[in-house]
């Protein structure tokens, strides 16, 4: 009855219950890790502290935040388009949690008698699926920027717009390699392939354009056009405040994650580890968990080094530099694929 | 639960049909255009086509709808409603709206309806999976789809050609605009955009190297 489940096992319902439940908890407490990882690292990595007085080692600074956030009034622009501007920051949280679903934490194992795979759900269509709630979490920004009815948040919007267009078909490309040596699009299937050596190694090209083409769909710098503070203030997020904000910024970094994710998955074997080493299935998913963050260190580490590109410097750089370079690894790797 | 989603999936899908044509502000109009794509989608993943439905979104609703919002809001118009263009146009639209119904009609009523109290199809494992798209692309629809590709390259070419610089206006007012490319990071004094340099040090140093070389002591 599930459309969206090509399952050829018996799964029962509460342990498809049971682990959306803990998929979602599992990542939604990664954000405020992150938040804080990010704050100590850009400290470091400037010379100085962060945040370092709500509690333990400033450890409690991100649940302050929100708190903070949540508490605050709702308040919008007399310009603004009211159903809109309320319903944007709710579809870029949705698209980005409703991606974690095809993220593989590890294989079938056997809980309790019953067998469950550690992921939401294992669809035919894989990348696809991601492909697809990355194209609505577009009217997530461009509505938010939009209804705001002010010029900074709807200059953001079309950067946003433009941005997102121009890098998803570097994205899509880059992919396509890897699609190809595994010959399916089912991410279990994906990682099940890379037995032996992850895609990092033959697809290093792929790789390289999909970090960089990851880096810009999740806004972040030296993508962060759409959000320029020195031009833009926040950009499409400009007029939001309270609640609102803590939405959209919470969307940010799961979007950060699930990028991640994605390329731990992709390129770096998911739950594999190097060397033939085969450990108990308890840890597959901590082996996911450290590859993720192995990622989100590199997104601030990035963020610390790099200064924002110019506009034009971004636009010519996805089209006439990532795109070809994309399309000819997509063909190289698939006359080495034919050949073979 | 699956004749929920239809119910609720088809009036999303009428309604924003309906919204697209009815709403005044082109704007909205094309929200709705993306809420009935997106309405079609759930149509199709209930029929089992997962590949169709998640191209029907990440192309329509994704990429094409995206250049539709892009162009709507960057001419605006959104303050100004649409008009008609003429008496011509009122008049001929409903006359092919009503000739496309009774064709559909007719193609309808020509099946003799045997189908509805039928099951349908029965569903076949692997059915609409991007393995069996893919090779009926290549195998029975081959002329269909290299014909559609070089539409596609065409279209591309010609935007491109279309968007092209126009001889004469490459130049004019730009020389004087400073680039910077990355190369130029490399190029710089040793010490510049540094801590050194903020607290002045550098220019102690620069000042005491150029006291050093003109001997002043």
């Amino acid at each position: 009855m599930t459309p969206l489940a090509a399952l050829d096992y018996y799964e029962p319902w509460w342990a498809q219950l049971a682990k959306s439940v803990v998929i979602f908890a599992v990542v939604l407490q990664m954000v405020p890790l992150v938040l804080m990882m990010e704050r100590k690292l850009l400290g470091r990595m400037q010379a100085r502290y962060g945040p370092n007085r709500v509690g333990p080692f400033g450890m409690v600074q991100p649940v302050a935040d929100i708190l903070k956030l949540l508490s605050k009034e709702q308040s919008r622009p007399h310009s603004s388009v009211g159903p809109l501007y309320a319903l944007a920051p709710a579809i870029s949280i949705l698209t980005a949690v409703a991606a974690l679903a095809i993220i593989p934490f590890g294989p079938v194992v056997d809980i309790f008698g019953t067998d469950v795979g550690l992921y939401g759900i294992d669809v035919d269509i894989g990348i696809l699926y991601l492909f697809a709630f990355g194209a609505i979490a577009f009217y997530g920004l461009v509505l938010g920027g939009w209804a705001s009815g002010s010029k900074y948040s709807f200059l953001g919007a079309m950067r946003a717009a433009a941005q997102l267009i121009s890098y998803e078909v570097a994205m899509g490309l880059s992919l396509v390699g890897v699609i190809f040596t595994a010959g399916t699009l089912s991410l279990v299937e994906i990682v099940e392939a890379q037995k032996g050596m992850w895609y990092v190694v033959p697809q290093f090209v792929g790789f390289g354009i999909f970090l960089i083409a990851g880096f810009a769909e999740t806004n972040r710098t030296p993508f962060d056009l759409p959000e320029a503070d020195a031009e833009l203030v926040q950009g499409y997020m400009t007029e939001y405040g309270a609640g609102r904000f803590a939405l959209y910024y919470f969307a940010e970094y799961m979007n950060m994650i699930v990028i991640s994710a994605i390329a731990s998955t992709l390129f770096l074997g998911g739950w594999l580890l190097p060397f033939g080493i085969d450990p108990p299935g308890w840890v597959d998913p901590i082996v996911v968990l450290a590859k993720i963050f192995f990622f989100l260190f590199l997104f601030i580490w990035i963020r610390a080094t790099l200064p924002r590109l110019r506009y034009d410097q971004l636009m010519s750089f996805g089209w006439k530099v990532l795109l070809p370079l994309a399309t000819v690894n997509a063909l190289v790797t698939a006359i080495v694929v034919v050949s073979t | 639960m699956a004749e929920v989603v239809f119910f609720v999936a088809s009036l999303g899908a009428i309604g924003g049909a309906v919204g697209v044509v009815a709403l005044r502000n082109p704007f909205y109009s094309v929200l709705a255009l993306v809420g009935h794509l997106l309405s079609l989608a759930a149509l199709f993943l209930l029929l089992r086509a997962e590949f169709v439905a998640a191209a029907q979104v990440v192309v329509y609703a994704g990429a094409v709808m995206v250049l539709y919002v892009f162009v709507v809001a960057y001419i605006g118009g959104a303050d100004r409603p649409v008009r008609t263009t003429g008496p011509g146009l009122g008049l001929a639209a409903p006359l092919f709206a009503g000739a496309l119904f009774v064709e559909l009609c007719l193609a309808m009523l020509g099946s003799g309806l045997k189908a509805i109290d039928a099951q349908g199809a029965p569903y076949e494992a692997g059915f609409g999976s991007p393995g069996q798209i893919g090779e009926l692309f290549l195998t029975r629809f081959l002329l269909p789809f290299e014909v559609a590709s070089y539409l596609l390259l065409i279209a591309a070419v010609g935007a491109v050609i279309l968007a092209r610089r126009r001889r004469g206006l490459e130049e004019e007012g730009l020389e004087d605009v400073p680039t910077v490319t990355v190369a130029d990071l490399f190029r710089l004094e040793p010490g510049v955009g540094t801590q050194a340099e903020s607290g002045g040090m550098l220019q102690d140093r620069r000042e005491r190297d150029e006291r050093e070389r003109k001997g002043g002591w």
